[in-house]
């Protein structure tokens, strides 16, 4: 078995066999939903209703419900898509690429992690629709054979890309979150006693019987998958930058977009993980697998693409400098200065100073503290979006088009009725779905948990033989 | 011939097997009566069981559902018998002539299918070299308005034309019998065989040259009384000479908007473009001294800002300088005003005998001083014509002004009648007179609408509309021009001309194709039109060559000395205007001019060419005055600070609009708004709409009228109109949202957009000093750098446009481009672009496929997209205008890139490249990502953000919503979806039909056949279309001028359109300074990169 160097913080804390493993990940799943659930859930359901509502509004009546103009064809819907999938970001991250590092702390929140990434490109996915003009032509958009006449799609168009980025990263994270999911569904499965249950969760475990033959080829499947999935992590937010960069836009056409907006979705993906998981792990009962341990591994993580982030906004403004290019230099004197300064100085603020506190061990490993940048940082992800898509094109090169954007309550609806239905799908998950991938967590049980670890082998070693029996 | 050969489909035939014999003798069933059917038992154990009878019925009724989504088919009839020159597909196109009291143009109307949809000028003939204006080119509009009277109405209520006809022609014997009085107020009528008819009114009044009880005044809503007085007293005859710009090497202009509104835009824009040429062998220079930022005065090489009552100043202060000084008049002027006096002074004295001066002023004595100007200079018989004297604006001022309070007092005459002039909108105390009027027994109308003055009237008698019946024009002295209807009369309404005719007991009704007022036309033009030459033998050759032209051949004067009356000059000063520390100038406006289209959703949406401001007037102010006070920007969502104004006890309130250029201690309100303020229904698009459509209403449940009346302001002055007076204002409580199509006014100081420079840079320097081209450095084939022109630098490969086949391209002449706004209306029209109302444009979605970019010059500019100092340029102190600002108008629409930033991002290919250059834009497969949009980088893509011809909110603004109004719409060219991206085409409908055209003759295109809206109906010829690569095309060679550039062209987009360089006429030594030659490169290479 795999021995950790003793001077590494334990993974999982106090005395917790696999049974208790089991126990603290199937325990909200079988037991009644706490109240605060259902307030929550509730609450919800009503932001996200309004949001479909005002959905369906847009839909019936044009995209002129929202607030744009003739110069700002893209404002709240993009920045909206970009945000989303940022968020997105994390969960493959966690669940890919840490896992090929072999990062065993991914494990406690790579399960949640990834749902929210599935419930993020859910609602990133849907913005790029609902922008259209014509929603029910959008199907043009991927290369069918059709009988129109040689139509076919535009291969040179960015948003092309997306669409083929986007589902593509879609259905990759599904396959891999669901892979993942097979084993604890079929504990659950094991321990149902009511029938509609027992027979739910038996059809989603795919008849997972544990057979070392299973094991197997799940772990070979896995890694398949987390090497698919890691060009995903840096090509989505690489494409989605391309809808900028491929541009004349000043503002938009600069080639550091795609490292710049990799970290920066990775970034708030990271800090939309904390905010998620902070709640959780206390409502959930869970801090004895996600603790300030791993906490602090997240804001590293954050500190590190919150560095690149603002780095690269300190580029970008010397480039525009040094390029010499009138309407690039005027593009970030505008940014800075101009109308929209408060929207540059809350993404400044958010994205380049919050980061920094990390440094300090003591803020890192507050839980209130991060919770709070946790929040900070996604504020400023969402202005960085705004700022680039809305202040670039609002004074772009003829003075004669310049305009402002003022959102209209669609625009606030719809967005924030996309939280809604996040919270909406991330609250079903939380009551339904096992939220800590519990058989991979029982696998850095004896190597990384507090009470294994650095311990006498006889003593752990019988009552990990006598957990071991137990599902 | 035996038939010896047998033929047969098949062996079976030839053999003749039983299974043939069978299937051949029971081809056709045999008839079975229905017992026979019934009562086969085997059709009992037919195999349907309930099963399938739910089948079959889910089937149907999925079947039924799915062909009820199907949209219902609309089948088009052909003609029996086809029309005579009806082509269904075809435009007919007929000359006419455009008069309205106010404009007055040689025009050609487009009809399609026997409906009249384009209106542009007449290149070919008449005294308008093909010049318009917005509301000529808007008035096609105005056939199709579901407003207009239907018939006849007595008291309001419908009735018929016999019924009228026989209670008016009792009310005219009424008056005779008694001997009363009867007045006809019209507006100025330069239609000879229209004093026929009023002549017979004349008649049928008992009227006598001893017992005078009809009297005909003639009242324009602006007046120009002021220079027929002024010619009365200095030359002892009252008339309006004729004025020719293209001869005036020096034009002053004191406050007269002669390319907008004063006396014949129409003919002084193009004489003014042709003399603007600074390739020409001289070029004009223009001083314009003015209140308000006109037209006029954005196109002036030097522009001095007075108060309303320094005209008089300017003027005497001129004569002064040039050696004939006034005594008694003022010549106290501003520094800034005092120094441009003085380079006009100086330019005139240099131009003696080709200068011309002239005033806006109605005020005799002004015009006085202006008449004395130009004996001194010498301009009568070079610039200005006494002997062709024009007919237009005969404004009997004194005359009305007699009437009016004769009315209002109750000393009114027995009968009035009220021919194309609406005095209860556009008179100062017009809602006394209107009241007035009721006490009136008899009281007829013509207007077309139930407006301000007819809801007053007994009888309102419909005339028709323009485009439906016949006139003829006598404009001048010299010229002669016929209108001919191209439509036949879409409402029961009948020629006022008839009319009269009908009561004065000389003719009858002649219906819907009547020839009444026809007859008399031709007889008139046979007499003293035919019968007066000799070139053309036969009447109907005549009749129709004329008719054809719709101009009469050009009469021939002799110039006629004037002699200048000394004596005029005394006393001046008393009947000058007094100065006030605030005064008000009351100006038209492009769109709306007096207000006669003020229901015209075109012409309401029509951007004013200098504040850009759309459905609205409002006060005009310099942001210099108003900083601190008012709100000096606004935007969509926060309006600007109200005032009210108030004149003689009369006030108006309207939003403070900041208009750099406006004189210190001046306002201006535009004529024309307001209308419809008691509810009259003058039409759909004349009143306020609420944000999710509905008219907008005020307290007391009443439709608010758009803008307010500005004629309340009018006064009368030593007997004529006035259209400036002293002023208070005073701030209101509250902020007033307005919709301006463009926001931001400076171009700040980027020099790939606008250019321009001096004559004397133009003349002296090379092209690289004023119009530099781009260039980037590359390595020649030894490793050096060198620079190289952008047209050098490809990032992919370019069309397959160049050298084959056509390339359609355009050039602008910002020289000559005036920001009239005809170009724009033209494309409305032509284009079909929906209208989109005020709430859609303040948000900045108007949907103009071409629209005019105004750009004010900085205090950090030395000339429009300059920077003064390239270490000091402050971006913050660019974005404000200067108080007294250069203006550049710049059309700006699709530019057809040849390496379009567009095309590339779309995802479904919905915009793409033509072989022949053109950037096409497919409706049909655009899915609405706007992505294009964001890209452009000129802005110019139009996105349909709702459904225009069916939204509720666009139900009363929108003509295509309307049944009637959407007779307007050019079949030629689809009406966009919702959700889609629409934008300028190069008119491609027109470019295929001139490309067919030519392919029908067996030739290849050549200029002229293809050409756009815009194209067609700029009256300065600043827009020319063609073939590229026809390298003896026009386009080509103005492409190739030294003067041409590309907007934007080191984003490396290759577009299709080029502009040319402005040139002032003027001393500007900061830009003689910055537009300097490079030199070589070895010794200074920095200097070339200045320009980049």
């Amino acid at each position: 078995m795999h021995k950790e160097a003793a001077i590494r913080e334990p993974l999982i804390l106090g005395h917790k066999s696999f049974h208790d493993v089991t126990e603290d990940v199937c325990r909200p799943i079988e037991d009644k939903a706490p109240k605060m659930w259902y307030v929550l859930f509730g609450i919800a359901a009503i932001i996200g209703l309004y949001g479909v509502g005002c959905i369906l509004y847009l839909l019936g009546t044009g995209v002129g419900v929202w607030g744009l103009n003739k110069t700002i064809g893209w404002a709240w819907d993009i920045t909206n898509f970009v945000w989303w999938v940022g968020i997105g970001h994390a969960g493959t991250l966690i669940s890919a690429v840490l896992l090929l590092f072999r990062q065993k702390w991914r494990m406690a929140i790579n399960r949640s992690a990834e749902a929210m990434t599935i419930f993020a490109v859910f609602m990133a996915g849907l913005f790029p629709l609902i922008h259209m003009g014509r929603l029910w032509l959008g199907y043009w958009v991927l290369p069918l054979p059709n009988q129109f006449g040689s139509l076919w799609v535009n291969f040179n168009s960015p948003l092309l890309w997306d669409v083929f980025a986007i589902s593509t990263y879609l259905s990759v994270s599904l396959v891999f979150w669901y892979i993942g999911l097979i084993p604890d569904f079929a504990t659950i499965r094991d321990r149902a006693k009511k029938p509609v249950a027992k027979k739910m969760y038996s059809i989603l475990a795919f008849g997972w019987s544990g057979r070392a033959k299973q094991w197997n080829r799940f772990e070979l499947v896995s890694l398949v998958l987390a090497g698919l999935a890691t060009p995903l992590v840096f090509s989505v937010h690489s494409i989605v930058s391309f809808d900028f960069a491929t541009s004349v836009i000043p503002g938009w056409h600069t080639t550091i977009f795609p490292p710049y907006f990799v970290a920066g979705a990775v970034f708030s993906g990271f800090a939309m993980v904390q905010t998620l998981m902070l709640v959780m792990r206390k409502a959930m009962g869970l801090e004895a697998y996600i603790h300030t341990k791993h906490v602090e591994y997240m804001n590293i993580v954050i500190m590190v693409t919150g560095s690149i982030v603002g780095t690269a906004y300190i580029t970008e403004l010397f480039i525009s400098w040094y390029s010499g290019v009138e309407y690039e230099a005027y593009a970030f004197i505008n940014r800075a200065t101009g109308p929209y300064w408060w929207a540059y100085a809350s993404m400044m603020t958010c994205n380049v100073v919050s980061p920094q506190l990390m440094w300090f061990k003591k803020l890192r490993t507050s839980l209130v503290f991060t919770f709070i940048i946790s929040i900070v940082v996604n504020i400023g992800m969402w202005f960085e979006r705004y700022v680039i898509i809305v202040t670039s094109l609002h004074r772009d090169y003829l003075p004669s088009s310049w305009s402002m954007h003022y959102p209209s309550h669609i625009d606030i609806g719809v967005y924030v009725g996309t939280i809604g239905l996040f919270f909406v799908f991330f609250l079903l998950f939380a009551r339904f779905f096992p939220v800590l991938a519990l058989n991979e967590i029982k696998t850095i049980l004896k190597s990384s948990g507090e009470s294994y670890k650095n311990a006498p082998d006889t003593h752990h070693g019988h009552s990990a033989n006598e957990n071991n029996n137990e599902h | 011939m035996g038939m010896t050969r047998k033929y047969w489909k098949g062996l079976d035939e030839l053999k003749e097997t039983p299974e043939f014999l069978k299937s051949r003798d029971e081809e056709f069933p045999k008839e079975m009566s229905v017992e026979d059917f019934l009562s086969d038992d085997s059709l009992a154990e037919s195999s349907t069981d309930r099963r399938d009878f739910l089948k079959f019925l889910g089937f149907s009724v999925a079947a039924a559902t799915v062909a009820a989504c199907e949209a219902p088919v609309v089948k088009a009839i052909p003609y029996v018998n086809k029309p005579e020159n009806v082509t269904p597909g075809m435009p007919t196109w007929y000359a006419s002539t455009y008069y309205d009291g106010n404009s007055y143009a040689s025009i050609v109307v487009k009809t399609r299918e026997g409906r009249p949809i384009f209106i542009k000028g007449n290149k070919d003939h008449g005294i308008t070299k093909g010049a318009t204006n917005p509301q000529i080119i808007a008035s096609v509009l105005g056939l199709y308005d579901s407003a207009r009277l239907t018939s006849p109405t007595k008291r309001s209520e419908l009735t018929t034309w016999s019924a009228v006809d026989k209670d008016i022609k009792a009310a005219f014997a009424q008056v005779k019998a008694k001997n009363g009085k009867v007045v006809l107020v019209s507006n100025s009528i330069i239609s000879p065989s229209t004093y026929d008819a009023i002549a017979a009114l004349g008649a049928a009044s008992g009227s006598t040259p001893e017992n005078e009880t009809f009297q005909h005044i003639q009242y324009d809503a602006q007046s120009y009384a002021g220079i027929r007085k002024a010619n009365m007293e200095t030359f002892g005859e009252a008339f309006i000479p004729d004025y020719d710009f293209s001869k005036a090497k020096t034009i002053v202009s004191v406050g007269a908007d002669f390319m907008n509104s004063w006396l014949l835009p129409t003919q002084f824009v193009p004489q003014y473009i042709s003399s603007r040429n600074p390739d020409g062998e001289w070029m004009s220079k223009h001083f314009q001294f003015e209140t308000n930022m006109s037209i006029t005065g954005s196109n002036a090489d030097e522009r001095g800002m007075i108060k309303p009552s320094q005209q008089a100043n300017v003027l005497a202060y001129m004569l002064k300088n040039l050696g004939s000084p006034v005594n008694g008049v003022s010549t106290e002027l501003s520094t800034q005003a005092s120094k441009v006096a003085d380079m006009a002074v100086k330019s005139l004295k240099a131009s003696k005998g080709a200068s011309l001066v002239i005033a806006g002023s109605n005020n005799a004595a002004v015009q006085i001083l202006v008449n004395k100007l130009n004996m001194v200079l010498g301009s009568y018989n070079t610039c200005i014509h006494p002997a062709n004297k024009i007919n237009m604006f005969q404004s009997q001022d004194d005359k009305m002004n007699t009437f009016v309070n004769d009315v209002v007092s109750g000393k009114g005459p027995d009968m009035v009648l009220f021919y194309g002039v609406n005095p209860v909108y556009n008179l100062s105390n017009g809602k006394e007179f209107g009241e007035a009027l009721k006490k009136i027994k008899n009281t007829i109308s013509f207007a077309g609408h139930a407006d301000e003055t007819a809801v007053n009237c007994e009888f309102v008698c419909p005339d028709h509309h323009a485009l439906e019946a016949w006139n003829d024009f006598n404009p001048k002295k010299s010229h002669y021009a016929i209108a001919q209807p191209t439509i036949r009369p879409l409402y029961n309404t009948a020629q006022a001309q008839e009319s009269m005719m009908v009561w004065g007991g000389v003719a009858s009704r002649g219906g819907k194709d009547s020839k009444v007022f026809y007859d008399v036309i031709a007889k008139n033009w046979d007499t003293y039109g035919f019968q007066t030459q000799a070139e053309i033998a036969d009447l109907a050759t005549y009749w129709g060559l004329k008719v054809h032209n719709s101009v009469g051949e050009e009469v021939s004067l002799e110039p006629v000395a004037v002699t200048f009356n000394a004596a005029a000059l005394s006393g001046l000063s008393e009947k000058l205007p007094k100065t006030s520390t605030l005064e008000v100038e009351m100006y038209q406006k492009a769109g709306l001019g007096v207000g006669d289209q003020a229901n015209n959703p075109w012409l309401q949406e029509l951007p004013d060419p200098i504040t850009k401001v759309t459905w609205d007037n409002y006060i005009t102010m310099n942001p210099v005055e108003m900083a601190g006070k008012y709100a000096t920007t606004f935007d969509q969502e926060h309006g600007l600070n109200l005032a009210t104004i108030t004149v003689n006890g009369k006030s108006i309130k309207l939003p403070v609009y900041p208009t750099p250029g406006q004189t210190p201690g001046t306002v201006g309100v535009a004529l024309g708004y307001g209308r419809g303020a008691n509810q009259e229904k003058i039409g759909r698009a004349a009143f306020q709409t609420k944000e999710y459509g509905g008219y907008a209403e005020d307290e007391n449940g009443k439709l608010m009228p758009i803008g307010a009346n500005a004629f309340a302001f009018v006064g009368s002055e030593n007997g004529t109109m006035s259209y400036s007076a002293p002023a208070s204002i005073k701030q209101e409580e509250g902020m007033y949202i307005i919709a301006a199509t463009q926001i931001h006014h400076t171009v700040m100081g980027r020099h790939s957009i606008v250019r321009e420079t001096t004559l004397e840079t133009y003349k002296n320097k090379d092209k690289e000093a004023y119009n530099p081209s781009y260039t980037l450095q590359k390595l020649d084939e030894n490793g050096h750098h060198v620079e190289a022109p952008m047209s050098e630098f490809d990032l992919w490969d370019a069309h397959p446009v160049e050298k084959i086949g056509h390339r359609w391209a355009m050039t602008i002449d910002l020289n000559s481009c005036i920001g009239c706004g005809s170009c724009l209306i033209a494309c409305q029209s032509e284009n079909n672009v929906p209208v989109v109302g005020k709430d859609e444009v303040r948000r900045g979605r108007e949907m103009h496929w071409i629209r005019i970019d105004r750009y004010f010059s900085s205090d950090e500019e030395a000339a429009i997209g300059t920077r003064k100092d390239k270490d000091t340029f402050s971006f913050d102190k660019a974005e404000i205008a200067a108080e007294n600002p250069k203006v550049i108008h710049m059309p700006m629409m699709c530019q057809h890139c040849n390496h379009a930033p567009c095309e590339t991002v779309c995802p479904v290919a919905a915009t793409t490249h033509s072989n022949e250059g053109l950037n096409q834009m497919t409706y049909n497969r655009c899915i609405g990502t706007r992505y294009c949009a964001n890209n452009c980088p000129y802005k110019v893509r139009r996105f349909n953000w709702f459904n225009y011809p069916s939204y509720k909110k666009f139900t009363d603004i929108n003509p295509a919503q309307d049944d009637i109004g959407r007779m307007v719409l050019n079949p030629d060219v689809t009406i966009r979806t919702r959700g889609v991206m629409e934008k300028c085409s190069f008119c491609v409908q027109k470019i295929q039909a001139g490309k067919l055209e030519a392919k029908k003759e067996d030739r290849p295109v050549k200029d002229g056949d293809v050409t756009t809206a815009c194209a067609d109906a700029c009256p300065a010829n600043a827009i020319i279309v063609g073939d590229w690569n026809d390298l003896k095309s026009i386009v080509r060679t103005s492409s190739d001028d030294k003067r041409s550039y590309q907007a934007l062209e080191e984003v490396g987009v290759k577009p299709n359109v080029w502009y040319k360089t402005k040139v002032r006429n003027e001393d500007n030594k900061e830009l003689a300074h910055l537009q300097v030659e490079p030199v070589a490169h070895s010794n200074g290479g920095h200097e070339v990169k200045a320009h980049h």
